[in-house]
């Protein structure tokens, strides 16, 4: 194993393992990545593998049309299927309040030349032949949006970066860190210690938290449990994206088949719980199926959890912090990692390769909460 | 193929039952009262039941018992069915899936002969980025199981939140182990349910033609059937529930999901667990092992003695443990002509008495062979074996070519754990148990407190270990949930005592090792 490293990359997933691809790409030598478990053990292989352009708000929408546009040259670029299949998103409302959010955002989409269209209920049924219409007073569908097989993303990147120099080290975790003069001087794993001579990058998902810790940094990011299942798999019948907003329901197909999709519970409490639950299975067979019916005859095949690493406003984190120098952060995603590290992987390597991005990442910057925290004691003050 | 009309011991009735018909593939089929899919199919000579999921390669019947994807097969419109577990009723209709025009000729098949790399969807269909959604549309083509109906279903939903019933002791799996569990359970007092995944219980006993040996109080001497009815009967008296058709899906958030009839969903609230979930048979790695004709053994027997289908003219047979042996002779009984019985050990692995057996009847056992290719189109029409040295590896020269349809895998078994896993188990490997195993101790209570196992789920071994081993969990979870006595505890001991004697013997010294193993892990 490497015993030294220029950039050491902590935790294996999306931000991982394409940020050691793009630094490589842009020339930086000794990447060392190191994974506890094995490639996307996390978050980015567990999750629904949607990537979409239908964000609310304007810097978001940009982003996403820049990571799409990656996404959509990624499997010639890493010599590597990533299976995108651009089948689009299409997003139900079933309120007012739902319809004009809706309304809103293909104004904004527009304006920024993202293509989203308004759909009514039944030009919705033309996009999903199943869908139940009853109850859906409209739609918006952009066709660019898509699904893609998280595993092979990470593959792809990991491979590519290996192939430009890259090492990437699996079962290996790292444990602790060595601090002089506010710089990590190394690492300590459990297969001994790698000194760093220049950065330190916390891509750990859900686990940051506890990994910024041990040097000294104390982020905002709170995890929690996010299930997801998978059906038999069948010929394509779901071909975009389905959202239904009324719930925070998500399903669509794999390129293999299965029915994929998940729903957010509310009432979940941060923690590191990885168990499958009941309560999950209820609200999601009952939205799905009210959405697309046929599903009721349709075998649930397995059920699992990943974890978002949630901030306070949703967004990610990425670039260095105050307490340590030379430890970057790319983490916080806040369950849109898969669909945000191409983009943000491209950045941060910009930023350790020239020292400067090609676009500002200001406005993820970890102080944005730290003088929020100010306002919000002041508040409690006055 | 045809039916068995004549066995020693089994008599199918088949004048007095009712016959049905179904199509498949649009083709009339005629079955009996009592067939599922697979087993009509089978005796009406039709191998072919589905085509694999990329390459299209013929697949038909492996396990005959709902564990493995072999031969899931489209139902009324309902895709993803299993053959071999799907009763028929008059007038079904019954189509294979993915296939041009239907499974035995399938134009599709044209890509296993291109012999395509693994994994070529990663490494091919890059680009340009115009043509990508042309090969999906080719992905979606040749890939999957079926379509859904593209009509929208009304749904109304029950009100309120999944129905849930408490109770002392749950037992998961309904074969030798799992009855007497609960049936130990319910006789300490607790309140015990078991829950079945088949249509009745018994499990592997059902499907035993043979007489036991063992231990009076286990029914030595009788066949493996009929201890299975008395077994059930006795577990009626006993008191504990049973919920036949109803799978335990998984250990969700404290409590069991269960699902009757594929249909109604329910949690199990439990105090203590019995897990009795069996094994399934192993496959080997050969050329061709996926041909129609290649079976696990039990499922050959399911085949001849639960459904009365003569499962070839001439069988080889891949394994000489007990099971091995013993269907070599089962296979006699049914009018099947056995080839050999192949083993790759320089030496036999059953007893002494089954082999003496089936040799005194002509059939050959060759140590020191294995397969190397199963040779056929659609089905096996013959075997390629093969000698091996001393470390197992394959004598160059010595294939030989053995003309048989049927090639029986009885290379036995590993545990199924998966339910165990998902509670946290610490889970250990231990070959001699048969692989991954859940740790347990002497009264079978796993790492996990509460949570027992017994029989094949806890390590490979026989049905009337597998009884005694039940009924030890059975008296503990009891015991743990706060139910039985003193005299329940004694009984206990006293099995444990049975339970060692039962394995002082060349056969059961390996199952020793491995308990020992495991509490050392």
């Amino acid at each position: 194993m490497e015993r030294e490293a220029n950039v050491l990359i902590i935790g294996g997933g999306v931000s991982g393992t394409g940020l050691a691809y793009n630094l490589a790409k842009l020339g930086v030598e000794g990447i060392v990545l190191l994974e506890r478990n094995y490639l996307g053990s996390g978050a980015s292989g567990r999750c629904g593998g949607g990537a979409r352009q239908q964000w609310t708000t304007e810097e978001n929408v940009k982003f996403m049309k820049k990571s799409i546009e990656i996404l959509e040259r990624l499997p010639q670029e890493l010599k590597f299927n990533i299976l995108f299949r651009q089948s689009g998103y299409l997003f139900l409302a079933r309120d007012e309040e739902q319809l004009n959010l809706l309304k809103e955002n293909v104004r904004l989409h527009r304006k920024l030349g993202v293509e989203t269209r308004f759909l009514d209920a039944e030009e919705a049924r033309e996009i999903v032949p199943v869908l139940n219409t009853e109850g859906i007073l409209g739609a918006t569908y952009n066709p660019k949006d898509g699904v893609l097989f998280p595993f092979a993303l990470v593959w792809g990147y990991a491979k590519a970066a290996k192939r430009l120099g890259a090492k990437i080290y699996l079962h290996t975790e790292a444990r602790g860190f060595k601090i002089e003069n506010g710089r990590i001087k190394s690492v300590f794993t459990d297969k001994g210690e790698i000194k760093v001579k220049e950065w330190v990058v916390n891509a750990a998902g859900a686990y940051s938290k506890e990994l910024a810790r041990k040097a000294g940094v104390e982020l905002p990011n709170k995890p929690y449990r996010h299930e997801i299942m998978v059906t038999e798999p069948l010929k394509l019948f779901i071909k975009p994206m389905v959202v239904d907003l009324s719930n925070g329901l998500y399903m669509t197909q794999t390129s293999r088949g299965e029915v994929i999709g998940g729903i957010g519970d509310p009432e979940e409490e941060s923690s590191y719980n990885l168990e499958s639950g009941h309560k999950f299975l209820y609200l999601f067979s009952r939205a799905a199926i009210r959405v697309i019916p046929i599903l009721k005859e349709i075998r649930l095949m397995r059920q699992w959890a990943g974890l978002y690493d949630t901030t306070p406003d949703k967004n990610p984190i990425l670039g260095p912090v105050d307490e340590v120098e030379n430890f970057l952060q790319i983490n916080g995603y806040s369950g849109h990692g898969l669909m945000m590290a191409p983009y943000a992987t491209q950045l941060l390597a910009e930023l350790i390769a020239y020292g400067k991005p090609s676009e500002s990442i200001e406005r993820f910057s970890i102080r944005r909460f730290r003088e929020g925290e100010i306002k919000a004691e002041k508040a409690v003050i006055g | 193929m045809p039916r068995i009309r004549e066995h020693p011991i089994l008599d199918f009735k088949w004048s007095e039952r009712k016959k049905i018909k179904f199509t498949f593939d649009s083709e009339e089929i005629i079955g009996y009262d009592g067939d599922t899919i697979a087993s009509a199919l089978y005796a009406s000579g039709k191998r072919v039941i589905r085509r694999s999921f990329k390459y299209h390669r013929p697949r038909g019947l492996f396990c005959g018992i709902g564990q493995c994807s072999s031969c899931l097969v489209k139902v009324n419109g309902i895709p993803n069915q299993k053959a071999c577990v799907t009763p028929i009723e008059e007038g079904m209709v019954v189509e294979s899936q993915g296939s041009i025009p239907s499974a035995e000729r399938d134009l599709l098949s044209l890509l296993d002969a291109l012999e395509l790399k693994h994994g070529i969807q990663y490494e091919k269909f890059l680009g340009p980025k115009f043509l990508r959604p042309l090969y999906f549309k080719l992905f979606n083509f040749v890939l999957g199981s079926g379509n859904v109906k593209e009509e929208v279903p009304k749904v109304k939903f029950s009100e309120g939140y999944y129905p849930e019933k408490e109770v002392d002791v749950l037992v998961i799996g309904g074969g030798p182990a799992g009855i007497c569990a609960a049936k130990a359970s319910a006789e300490c007092g607790a309140r015990t349910l078991l829950v079945e995944e088949r249509d009745r219980i018994g499990g592997e006993l059902l499907k035993q033609t043979h007489k036991f040996f063992g231990s009076r109080r286990y029914y030595s001497g009788m066949r493996g059937f009929r201890i299975a009815d008395v077994l059930s009967k006795e577990l009626e008296k006993s008191g504990a529930e049973v919920m036949v058709n109803t799978l335990a899906i998984g250990y969700l958030d404290g409590k069991i999901g269960v699902c009757r009839d594929e249909r109604e969903f329910s949690l199990v609230k439990p105090k203590c667990i019995v897990v009795s979930t069996g094994a399934t048979e192993r496959t080997l790695m050969f050329e061709n092992n996926d041909l129609p004709g290649v079976m696990g053994a039990g499922g050959v027997q399911t085949l001849m003695h639960l459904y009365g289908v003569k499962p070839g003219e001439e069988a080889l047979i891949v394994g000489s443990g007990n099971v091995g042996l013993i269907l070599a002779y089962q296979l006699l009984q049914a009018g099947v002509e056995v080839k050999a019985v192949i083993e790759i050990l320089p030496k036999i692995g059953g007893y002494f008495v089954h082999a003496a057996k089936i040799r005194r009847m002509g059939v050959e056992i060759l140590t020191s062979h294995t397969i190397k290719r199963a040779v056929g189109r659609k089905e096996v029409e013959g075997a390629e074996i093969v000698k091996v040295d001393e470390n197992l590896r394959e004598i160059e020269g010595s294939e030989r070519f053995i003309e048989c349809d049927l090639i029986c895998l009885a290379v036995g078994m590993s545990p199924n754990i998966e339910i165990l896993r998902q509670m946290g188990c610490e889970v250990v490997y231990i070959p001699e148990l048969g692989g991954f195993v859940a740790k347990h101790d002497e009264n079978m209570e796993t790492s996990r407190a509460g949570v027992f196992v017994a029989g094949d789920s806890s390590g490979i071994e026989e049905a009337t270990t597998a009884m005694i081993e039940g009924e030890i969990a059975g008296i503990s979870a009891a015991l743990k949930s706060g139910k039985g006595r003193k005299e329940h505890e004694e009984r206990r001991e006293k099995l444990k005592m049975l339970l060692e004697e039962m394995r002082d013997n060349p056969f059961g010294e390996r199952v020793v090792i491995g308990k020992k193993k495991m509490w050392g892990a």
